[in-house]
């Protein structure tokens, strides 16, 4: 009995490793072509663990000399060119923050009414949010762009988190709403019948009890925004650019820049890790938030 | 020794001492053969820095007191332009606009994008009439799709004199290349800009070790790719090819074995002609020639079929020249100083003239790629961006650009006799020793796709569909796959 424990823990490890073998390999092997010669990224058998590192991609995608500080690159690569990535992935911070905050508050805001609130066409209004998910994005890039450059929100950060926004906005509505509705409408009733207001017992008792559903939220609005690729190639020009589109920019006429996107696609996953660790703690709470029903 | 061999050797020799390649004793001794001080050569004692080796590598002061003066009433003016990522725009965006940007006071942003996303951001500011963009940078292929919504520059020179760079000489622009990338009709639809086309590039290793030579006709260069899979595979293959299912390198291939095998396109009628008896024949050769390249192929654009090439799994290649230089860079590929360039093979039948053909198209097995560079008829600043297309495209600066970026030919003729161009023909990356191929090509190989405005639709959707749809193995046969080809193209044609 207790040997069958054992051979069944281990079975158990093993697979479970085998798992995250499986997720982790991806990301370690794109890890390393960030790191290899040009010559060595397509080797065949790969060099998946032997290879000599190399931060010559880092060198050239973010024109950082390392060890002479800020260089000047001196020549045009063949097959990329030269690139200065680091201002691009500041637009992906700024546009991922500022369009996720918006998002979550607005969604916070809307869904504690939806849950919370009798008016007319509840019903109806939660059907008309998730409904606008179902739009393709691709039909109304094209009417946005003629939008914006009329209102001159064309290559702007303002336009683009406010797309983003609204791209998230039915999606954390109606996940919000989910989680409002597992908190008890009572905890609502017995502070207003000590005479709380609506706005006190949202900001003091409810929020802080949905917190893990934020973060859970918000992580999902924050990956959405950083990968976006669409609505940023339309209606963005030279002014900004988030990492996703700018990585299109290695695809050259001359090749693709392998090393040079697997540098940027590599130090673009430092900032999502960052702000998912920030999170985490609420994270794995809003996860799980309402799976068990009383 | 003759001049010019004088001037070509020492351009040579101080080549190779600023890059590190010849110690300063050789150089000193082979400078005082040429009869020169080193003094006269301007190094001094000391070898010469990579700031020295770049400032030999900058624009000429004449061009740059002519864009001071010109650009004066337009100092301060933002200009845009959406190209695809080649060697010429990323040798301006990177290395040679600040020139520019200083000298005329304007900034000029360049937005680099994949080719179909170019097309995408041309074709919503063409319909917009935006003028979100300045310049557009048009591919060969839409030049009849955007001949009304450019300027020609030839009006430009005769409207603006004043604008007019002194000594642009837009006569040199090469010819073949004025008519195949950037004429519609009788307009000038910009000036050539790039010219990547197809050229033979071989592993002449593994050619003098089976005791080929550089393939003079097409069945020889399937003989040849063919003994080389036989024996060599599957490590290694005799040939390559561009074949990604409904993308436009398919197009170009298929072009090329189209014209070479002495078909085209279009009929004078202005119907589809490829379901031919010669068409038919170049889809049996191609369809021969895909069993010796590498599996896979079938999924790659110009991008997989360069890596094969550069990562030593295909002997060689019928196409973009521009590759070139980049295999000849060591730290990019393992075939540095390895490779061989040659004139593509002779078509196996007579080629068609352009009046057997359909829409402008002109057969040739050097399928070219060019682009041209226009001023946009929408742009706020027309002027400006005409100022700025000039000096993009004017000797000294195409000069810069091949000299700095490698890669591409030169567009204008003149470029190719350039001093500084020949000093760069060495192994290393961004050489220039395969150019010699490519103005051959040009001048006597060249082939160039149709112009009409639905061509963007058909070379980049209708026909490498379908073709892919071949490949795939999804018709019973070439013919019926040429038969649905051509019925669909007819029907985009007629509207």
């Amino acid at each position: 009995m207790m040997v069958r424990s054992k051979s069944s823990r281990m079975v158990r490890t093993i697979v479970g490793w085998a798992v995250v073998a499986l997720f982790a390999f991806p990301l370690y092997y794109w890890m390393t072509v960030a790191f290899k010669e040009g010559n060595e990224i397509f080797n065949w058998p790969p060099k998946v663990w032997s290879f000599t590192p190399t931060i010559k991609n880092f060198e050239e995608v973010f024109g950082i000399s390392f060890g002479f500080g800020f260089g000047e690159q001196r020549e045009v690569l063949p097959g990329g060119g030269n690139f200065r990535m680091g201002p691009r992935l500041w637009d992906s911070i700024v546009i991922a923050i500022l369009s996720t905050a918006l998002a979550i508050t607005i969604a916070t805001l809307a869904s504690y009414a939806l849950s919370r609130m009798n008016f007319r066409g509840r019903h109806h209004f939660v059907s008309w949010v998730l409904s606008t998910r179902m739009m393709p994005p691709v039909a109304v890039a094209i009417p946005i762009f003629f939008i914006y450059k009329d209102i001159g929100l064309l290559d702007t950060y303002t336009g683009v988190i406010l797309i983003h926004a609204l791209m998230n906005l039915p999606l954390a509505v109606l996940l919000m709403k989910s989680f409002f509705d597992d908190i008890p409408g009572e905890i609502d009733e017995s502070a207003l019948v000590d005479g709380a207001s609506r706005w006190l017992i949202f900001r003091r008792i409810v929020l802080p009890m949905v917190k893990g559903g934020i973060a859970a939220t918000a992580v999902l609005c924050f990956i959405f925004s950083w990968t976006e690729f669409l609505f940023v190639l339309t209606l963005t020009q030279t002014g900004l650019k988030t990492v996703p589109v700018v990585s299109s920019t290695f695809v050259t006429s001359t090749g693709t820049a392998w090393g040079s996107m697997a540098a940027l696609g590599a130090a673009a996953m430092i900032p999502a890790f960052i702000f998912i660790l920030l999170v985490q703690k609420h994270l794995v709470r809003g996860l799980t938030l309402g799976s068990v029903k009383q | 020794m003759k001049d010019s061999d004088r001037k070509l050797y020492r351009a040579k020799i101080v080549d190779d001492y600023v890059r590190g390649r010849m110690s300063r004793r050789s150089f000193l001794r082979n400078a005082s053969a040429l009869g020169l001080g080193a003094g006269v050569l301007g190094t001094g004692m000391m070898r010469p820095t990579p700031t020295f080796a770049q400032n030999a590598l900058e624009p000429s002061k004449e061009v740059l007191d002519w864009v001071r003066e010109v650009s004066k009433p337009f100092s301060g003016t933002t200009l845009r332009l959406a190209t695809e990522s080649t060697p010429p725009s990323n040798a301006i965006n990177s290395q040679l606009k600040k020139y520019f940007e200083e000298a005329s006071g304007m900034t000029v942003e360049i937005e680099t994008l994949p080719l179909e996303q170019v097309l995408q951001k041309l074709t919503l500011d063409i319909a917009s009439q935006l003028g979100t963009y300045d310049l557009y940078y048009i591919d060969q292929s839409w030049a009849a799709s955007v001949s009304r919504d450019v300027f020609d520059p030839r009006e430009q020179i005769a409207n603006n004199p004043d604008l007019a760079m002194p000594n642009y000489n837009i006569d040199d622009f090469m010819p073949a290349l004025v008519d195949g990338i950037a004429k519609y009709e009788d307009r000038w639809v910009g000036v050539p800009y790039d010219i990547p086309i197809f050229i033979m590039q071989y592993r002449k290793d593994i050619y003098d070790k089976m005791g080929f030579g550089a393939p003079e006709t097409l069945e020889e260069y399937y003989e040849q790719a063919k003994a080389i899979t036989d024996e060599n595979g599957p490590n290694l293959y005799g040939a390559t090819g561009q074949m990604k299912s409904g993308h436009y390198s398919l197009e170009c291939d298929w072009t090329a074995w189209l014209w070479g095998h002495g078909g085209s396109i279009f009929g004078p009628d202005g119907k589809f002609t490829g379901n031919d008896e010669r068409g038919l024949e170049a889809m049996e050769y191609w369809t021969r020639l895909a069993q010796t390249m590498p599996p896979g192929v079938n999924g790659w654009t110009w991008d997989g079929e360069g890596q094969s090439v550069a990562q030593g799994v295909a002997a060689s290649m019928m196409s973009w020249g521009e590759f070139f230089p980049y295999f000849d860079d060591p730290s990019a590929t393992k075939v540095s100083g390895l490779m061989a360039a040659a004139r593509c093979p002779k078509p196996k039948n007579p080629l068609r003239t352009v009046t057997e053909t359909g829409y402008g198209e002109i057969p040739g097995v050097g399928h070219q790629g060019g682009s041209s560079l226009a001023v946009s008829r929408n742009s706020k600043n027309p002027d400006a961006a005409w100022i700025f297309m000039q000096w993009a495209t004017c000797y000294d600066t195409q000069v810069l650009i091949t000299a700095l970026g490698g890669g591409t030919g030169p567009t204008r003729d003149s470029v190719y006799n350039d001093e500084r161009i020949k000093a760069n023909a060495r192994v290393g990356a961004g050489t220039t020793r395969h150019l010699d191929v490519v103005r051959e090509t040009i001048a006597l190989d060249m082939g160039s796709e149709p112009d009409l405005p639905q061509w963007a639709e058909l070379s980049n959707d209708t026909i490498p569909v379908r073709l892919g749809k071949y490949f795939a193995g999804e018709y019973a046969s070439a013919k019926e796959a040429m038969d649905d080809i051509a019925q669909a193209v007819d029907k985009v044609v007629s509207g």
